[in-house]
């Protein structure tokens, strides 16, 4: 049953993805913006400009480009870098585990900086702990993500020593380390807003008819947190976290730029400045089936969590 | 070189982070030459720099960052001298030149070996330079256009004949597109010799991580015997400014590429580390497009030159560190005239050309800007405000770099921000395209301002075929004088390469071009 419906979600993935990359090239080649002479900048002559745009493709009406691009997909072929003149598939797959890694850091950092802080308001609704986390929350609204990413590697990296100062490390273990403060930065920014959803969803199920049951045959106030409140309430945090995943990977974008990660967040921004028009649609494209596998396993988690729920 | 469009955003950062960490420290340093004693050997050199290497193969690359890169692994037959002034023998210990001017013989250095062991020939100085201009859509074959044909009589010389008499030619050889490669990739394919190239320089290749580093080590069998002193030298991609500072800082790296003009005062007085400013050739202006009304009109042109407040610009945009622009050409450079006539301010001069011109009581006009781009936009506003006086009534226009590009290339602006430099040490490349308009020089349209001076451009020509120095100095002296006379663009500044650095590095020197030689540069432990 459930593999049937895993199955008949993953073949919607591609109506998904060739929409978004219609999308994507309409847009990248509509914007004003010529990428062969920004590459050749103040030595932009007129026969090398051509000859660019020869070479790329460029001198092509835009359907016929996207022909062309359609007709690379279908054989495998994601094209070349315009910039890097290496292939974009080959980008793609040095940058990828990076920013996967790194959202990886960012969702696990989030549900352990909110599950104790939604706990402990929930406990107590307008009491102490909760007024408190609730400020706490709001400034953490307010604090654009990378100067509490700058903030962090002077305290932790820079005066304490415990983290490199930026940078992705030249080992697996330099990787992992490096990404515990990028990680952190970016769980910190979506911390407050899972707080206030868990909040809420713990306060409902703590008052329910089952735990006021469960409290009247002697049940002790921990253990019904634990045992009612937290399981009921991480229902809530996964669909929060997997429906926000594209709000989590666009903020990896300011964070790989501020920790130097070579992620492929970062590879998006420039790419789209430069016009790298083969990189930007591969990225798209990739960053699509992510959003769409993350929602997929958001609605089997779902399932798998809340035995009530049945999918499909 | 081209301008990095990323490094202009992450320019936005703040710079409260760094001045929270600046510990109370030494007196300001400033450009520092080294008296540390004798060169240490050994040793990791890591510099931050604030954008990607995109390719090292040298005739495809225009970014800096490539191009600084590239030229730590391939060497070319002359090289510039450390002042950008002169050049000095290199791969090739001297060359003679026909009494017609056509045939450049030149000698090769004896004992310059790759860094696999094989040693240099002309069959590589060949194979190399005719690279540069083997495909239409390589960036650099302009340079080598007037080259007719490359002979090997011998394993040690190189006959390079010209089509036409070109005097710009040793200072062409030099450019970093005409660095020396092993003939036939060494055996590999292409694709293969530029996953990992080496060349004949002081540093290989070991390994490349786009996007974040490029790990270079030493080459056994470089020719500078003693040379270079550092094991290796790793190029990291960090493009934001806050975090190379911090990186200097905590020891990651050792070299902090550009850090902004405002945080250089703060650096200064940090504790173990100390910022290095270098002359470059680098001169910014603001461009006029005279197929627009009314910037046709010379006097319109010279007005708003006139109202330009350099000095104010300098203090608010580079923090004091530049000085006002008088030429096309920066003094860093052979041929620069001093006393070029570029404008200056004089707001009571600047009412009088508007009087005199063809739109005495002002008119409206637009300024194109790179947004995000911080420079500009600070500039923007100021050059509104000093235009107003004048009845300029200046709407900005903020596009994203890219667009600003283009839009400047097609000639879609009025007025706009841009710049120059040189990659050559001659000032042929540089006026060839900023100063000869129509169909002479490189067909950029007088750098696609549409300036049409025949006189200059015969001027320009005829600076190429002379091959006396004295000679070709006047003829670029007139040309500076007439260019700066008819207002072609209004000069800003002249900015210098600003570096911050560990204490611990020591004869690191960036010359006028931006290049590096870290052949020369050693650690101390």
């Amino acid at each position: 049953m459930l593999l049937r419906y895993i199955a008949r979600r993953l073949v919607l993935v591609v109506p998904v993805a060739l929409g978004v990359t219609l999308l994507a090239f309409f847009s990248i080649h509509l914007v004003p913006g010529d990428p062969a002479r920004t590459f050749l900048g103040d030595r932009a002559t007129p026969q090398t400009v051509a000859a660019l745009h020869r070479a790329w493709g460029l001198d092509h009406p835009i359907p016929v480009q996207y022909w062309l691009f359609m007709d690379r997909l279908f054989h495998g072929n994601l094209g070349q870098s315009l910039y890097y003149q290496s292939s974009v598939a080959g980008l793609i797959i040095s940058r990828l585990p990076v920013t996967l890694l790194l959202l990886a850091y960012a969702a696990a950092g989030a549900v352990l900086i909110s599950v104790p802080l939604a706990l402990a308001a929930a406990r107590r609704p307008d009491g102490i702990a909760d007024q408190a986390v609730r400020a706490v929350g709001i400034v953490g609204i307010g604090m654009p993500s990378f100067w509490v990413g700058t903030i962090l590697i002077i305290v932790l990296a820079l005066h304490a020593g415990l983290f490199p100062v930026a940078g992705y490390g030249s080992s697996l273990p330099g990787h992992l380390w490096s990404l515990v403060l990028p990680g952190l930065t970016v769980a910190i920014s979506i911390a407050p807003m899972l707080v206030r959803s868990l909040r809420t969803a713990m306060i409902d199920a703590l008052n329910s008819d089952y735990v006021a049951f469960a409290r009247a045959k002697g049940a002790g106030g921990t253990a019904v947190l634990l045992r009612y409140g937290l399981r009921n309430a991480s229902i809530s945090a996964v669909s929060i976290l997997g429906i926000n995943i594209g709000f989590l990977v666009g903020g990896t974008l300011v964070i790989e730029n501020v920790f130097a990660l070579p992620g492929l967040g970062s590879l998006m921004v420039q790419s789209v400045l430069d016009r790298d028009f083969p990189v930007v649609q591969g990225i798209t494209l990739i960053f699509a089936v992510i959003v769409v596998l993350v929602y997929l396993l958001t609605d089997v988690a779902y399932a798998l969590l809340d035995p009530r729920v049945r999918l499909g | 070189m081209k301008r990095t469009l990323t490094s202009a955003l992450a320019a936005g950062a703040l710079s409260v982070a760094v001045a929270a960490c600046g510990s109370s420290g030494t007196s300001p340093s400033t450009s520092s030459t080294s008296t540390a004693g004798a060169p240490q050997r050994g040793g990791t050199l890591i510099f931050a720099r604030s954008a990607d290497i995109l390719s090292l193969d040298p005739t495809q690359i225009t970014d800096n960052e490539s191009i600084w890169a590239s030229e730590n692994i391939f060497e070319p037959l002359f090289a510039s001298a450390p002042n950008g002034k002169t050049l000095v023998p290199w791969l090739a210990t001297s060359y003679t030149l026909s009494p017609n001017h056509l045939v450049w013989t030149f000698h090769l250095r004896h004992g310059v070996r790759f860094a696999t062991g094989a040693p240099l020939t002309s069959a590589d100085v060949k194979f190399s330079i005719e690279r540069v201009s083997a495909k239409a859509t390589n960036p650099f074959a302009f340079i080598d256009a007037a080259i007719k044909s490359i002979t090997t009589p011998d394993k040690y010389t190189v006959v390079i004949t010209t089509k036409y008499p070109w005097a710009p030619l040793l200072a062409d050889v030099a450019l970093f597109a005409n660095g020396i490669l092993p003939a036939n990739y060494g055996g590999e394919s292409e694709a293969q010799f530029f996953a990992h190239p080496y060349g004949t320089g002081p540093f290989r290749v070991q390994q490349w991580v786009k996007g974040s580093q490029l790990v270079l080590v030493r080459n056994p069998y470089y020719w500078q015997k003693g040379k270079p002193y550092l094991s290796k030298v790793i190029f990291t991609d960090v493009p934001n400014d806050n975090t190379r500072s911090l990186q200097l800082q905590g020891g990651q790296a050792q070299i902090d590429e550009f850090p902004p003009f405002s945080a250089i005062s703060q650096l200064q007085h940090t504790s173990g580390i100390k910022v290095d400013i270098f002359p470059s050739s680098r001169t910014d202006f603001l461009e006029f497009n005279e197929a627009h009304k009314p910037f046709q009109d010379v006097h319109v042109r010279r007005a708003i030159s006139y109202a330009l407040n350099r000095k104010a610009m300098i203090q608010a945009v580079l923090f004091g560190h530049g000085t006002p622009a008088n030429s096309i050409i920066s003094p860093a450079l052979w041929g620069y005239d001093p006393s070029s006539p570029g404008i200056q301010y004089n707001l009571a001069a600047a009412k009088r050309e508007m009087a005199q011109s063809s739109v005495p009581h002002g008119f409206s006009t637009t300024l194109l800007v790179g947004s995000g781009v911080t420079n500009e936009e600070s500039l923007a506003q100021i050059i509104q405000a000093e235009l107003k006086p004048l009845g300029i009534k200046v709407t900005l226009r903020p596009v994203d770099p890219n667009t600003e590009y283009t839009e400047i290339q097609n000639g879609q602006y009025d007025m706009a921000f841009n710049y120059d430099t040189t990659d050559i040490i001659d000032p042929d490349e540089l006026i060839s395209f900023s100063a000869m308009g129509g169909t002479t020089g490189q067909k950029t349209r007088a750098l696609f301002t549409n300036y049409n001076n025949p006189q200059v451009d015969r001027w320009a020509e005829q600076a190429e075929r002379t091959f006396s120095l004295s000679a070709r100095k006047a003829l670029y002296d007139k040309i500076q004088t007439q260019v700066a006379n008819d207002a072609v663009m209004g000069y800003l500044y002249y900015s210098p390469f600003v570096y911050a650095v560990s204490t611990k590095v020591h004869g690191f020197t960036v010359y006028p071009t931006g290049n590096y030689h870290l052949e020369n540069v050693w650690l101390s432990h």
